[in-house]
């Protein structure tokens, strides 16, 4: 049981290590702001390929929550 | 019938259903504790909570403000689903830790946490004083924006048969009375059922607008003939700024004094942690759909029209029913869906801020049912106060957002540092919060918005966390840890 809450520990560290790195990334900071733009999914590519993080940050926020131990049962 | 009419049949409609449910939660009253009318009796289960949570952070803000920031600033705006995804993600500093300590403790307020946390500290009740009183301020300029937002949007789907002022007066007298009848109850079991109509209403309006538009990629194209800047990669301050607005909405809105109250109102940890689980996804189906509807408006409104920002969604639901048929009668509801979902954030603010008045600054008996009385009295005093300001409409709602988040963040060292760092001392977390909030509103006064694109109520949490950790180190170990 201990162990397994290590584990589950373990892993939700590293679910908000990938959540900040998808975070830093999101922004196009990294990219000159007179570079060309291409058309992705209908969208601008930086702001797909943020909403593309945004979304990838939901799944492993939800799994990160799944994975928290509640401290207190249901009455 | 005119829109304007089926508008007014729609509200009404809208209003006698609120009367109903208020009348329902009083009948479910188990006492008038504060606990019960506060905290509906701490028995939220997984899906009222979720639909509470839900509607209560995406408001007038989210569907007036947010449309309305993307059409001015662009594909930038993108970062409003950002940021709203980070408050899920912040959650997990706050809520695992506060929660079994309240339910053990009783905690009604944000308050309580506080004089808790620093018990054995001298200046633990100052400190929870000048925290509640922030927490009111930061409150009231919430319930402002909501009381701008129910004006416009009233007068707007009743083209102007109910003016905006009565839309202010009225909507508000509505929301206290089912708000002082029912409590949490009424408050919750209303968010819940204006949470589903503001979620399918915005879908139905995302439909229109792509399918009107001819898809995606032609409203972006028409988006760069229009305004090309819009698409263009953002520049090194619109990036810090990005940064700044994640962090600073993400922190301010966990520390939202009846978001908080909402994990006091919990069932258990686990219906919490259920909860959180599936409102991880709620900016995607809201937020984003919204930032979408503001560029779409980008290529639909000419600029020669000189639409207000906060006019922009109200603007295309205009457009949209005066296509006529299905879509009309679809128009008002998605109108009625928004008003609702601003309600349920006034009525939020309004029950949180009647217990933080009574219970944080006035340091009344949580267990006395006199002390809701008072509680009811005040919000409604307050409630009353904001009227005139919301009629004037002075500021934009983003505006309004900012500078409440400017005042919340100042908050973080007495939740956040305090849950998770046992030296953090009342005296310094004091002076910290006393020097960030100088420097937030001494900033907001002389008009300095950002400082490179770092909102000034960030610069300022950043001297508040130096005073309150260093002077932390400094002072000498006392025992005035909590358990």
């Amino acid at each position: 049981m201990a162990e397994t809450l290590v584990r589950r520990a373990r892993l939700r560290r590293f679910l908000f290590l990938c959540i900040a790195v998808l975070y830093v990334i999101s922004v196009p900071w990294y990219r000159s702001s007179d570079a060309e733009v291409e058309i992705v999914f209908g969208l601008p590519d930086w702001v797909a390929f943020a909403v593309l993080c945004y979304a990838s940050v939901a799944v492993l926020n939800s799994l990160a929550w799944m994975l928290q131990d509640p401290e207190d049962e249901e009455r | 019938m005119s829109f304007g009419e089926v508008g007014v049949a729609a509200l009404g409609g809208y209003l006698l259903v609120l009367i109903a449910v208020a009348e329902i939660a009083r009948r479910s009253k188990q006492d008038a504790t504060p606990s019960d009318h506060f905290l509906a009796g701490r028995d939220l289960g997984v899906l009222v909570l979720f639909l509470t949570l839900y509607a209560t952070a995406y408001s007038g803000n989210s569907l007036l403000g947010y449309p309305g920031r993307a059409y001015q600033a662009g594909f930038s705006f993108i970062m409003s689903t950002g940021f709203m995804m980070a408050i899920i993600v912040l959650f997990h500093a706050i809520a695992p830790r506060l929660r079994p300590i309240a339910a053990q403790n009783g905690f009604v307020t944000p308050g309580d946490w506080v004089r808790h946390r620093f018990r054995n500290d001298p200046a633990g009740p100052i400190l929870a004083t000048a925290i509640g009183i922030l927490m009111v301020i930061a409150l009231a300029n919430f319930l402002l924006a909501q009381l701008q937002a129910m004006g416009t949007m009233t007068s707007r789907v009743t083209e102007g048969i109910i003016p905006h002022e009565f839309g202010v007066v009225g909507l508000a007298l509505m929301i206290l009375f089912y708000e002082s009848l029912g409590g949490m109850r009424a408050v919750a079991w209303t968010d819940a059922g204006q949470g589903i109509l503001m979620l399918f209403g915005l879908m139905a309006l995302l439909f229109w607008l792509m399918g009107d538009g001819g898809g995606l990629a032609n409203i972006t194209a028409r988006v760069a003939a229009v305004r090309p800047g819009a698409l263009a990669i953002p520049d090194a301050e619109t990036c810090i700024n990005w940064f700044s607005t994640v962090a600073l909405l993400g922190l301010g809105s966990v520390l939202y004094p009846q978001a908080i109250q909402r994990i006091f109102a919990a069932r258990s940890g686990r219906v919490l942690q259920r909860s959180f689980a599936i409102m991880t996804f709620m900016p995607l189906t809201t937020t984003l759909v919204v930032t979408l509807i503001g560029f779409a408006a980008i290529a639909r409104i000419d600029p020669a029209a000189g639409v207000a920002s906060d006019e922009v969604m109200p603007y295309l639901l205009g457009e949209w029913a005066s296509s006529g048929g299905v879509r009309m009668f679809a128009a008002v509801l998605v109108f009625v869906g928004a008003l609702a979902a601003i309600m349920s954030t006034a009525d939020s603010c309004l029950l949180s801020l009647g217990s933080l008045a009574v219970g944080d600054i006035l340091g009344r008996d949580r267990s006395d049912p006199r002390t809701t009385r008072t509680g009811k009295w005040i919000a409604a005093f307050v409630l009353f106060a904001m009227v005139p300001f919301a009629i004037q409409r002075e500021l934009t709602l983003w505006r309004l957002i900012e500078l409440k988040m400017e005042l919340l963040v100042q908050c973080v060292p007495a939740f956040l540092v305090a849950l998770h760092w046992q030296r953090l001392r009342a005296w310094p977390t004091f002076l910290g919060l006393l020097l960030g909030t100088a420097i937030a509103v001494g900033a907001a006064i002389a008009g300095a918005k950002t400082v490179f694109g770092i909102h000034s109520g960030l610069l300022g949490l950043g001297a508040n966390l130096l005073v309150a950790i260093l002077g932390s180190i400094r002072s000498a170990p006392r025992a005035s840890v909590s358990s």
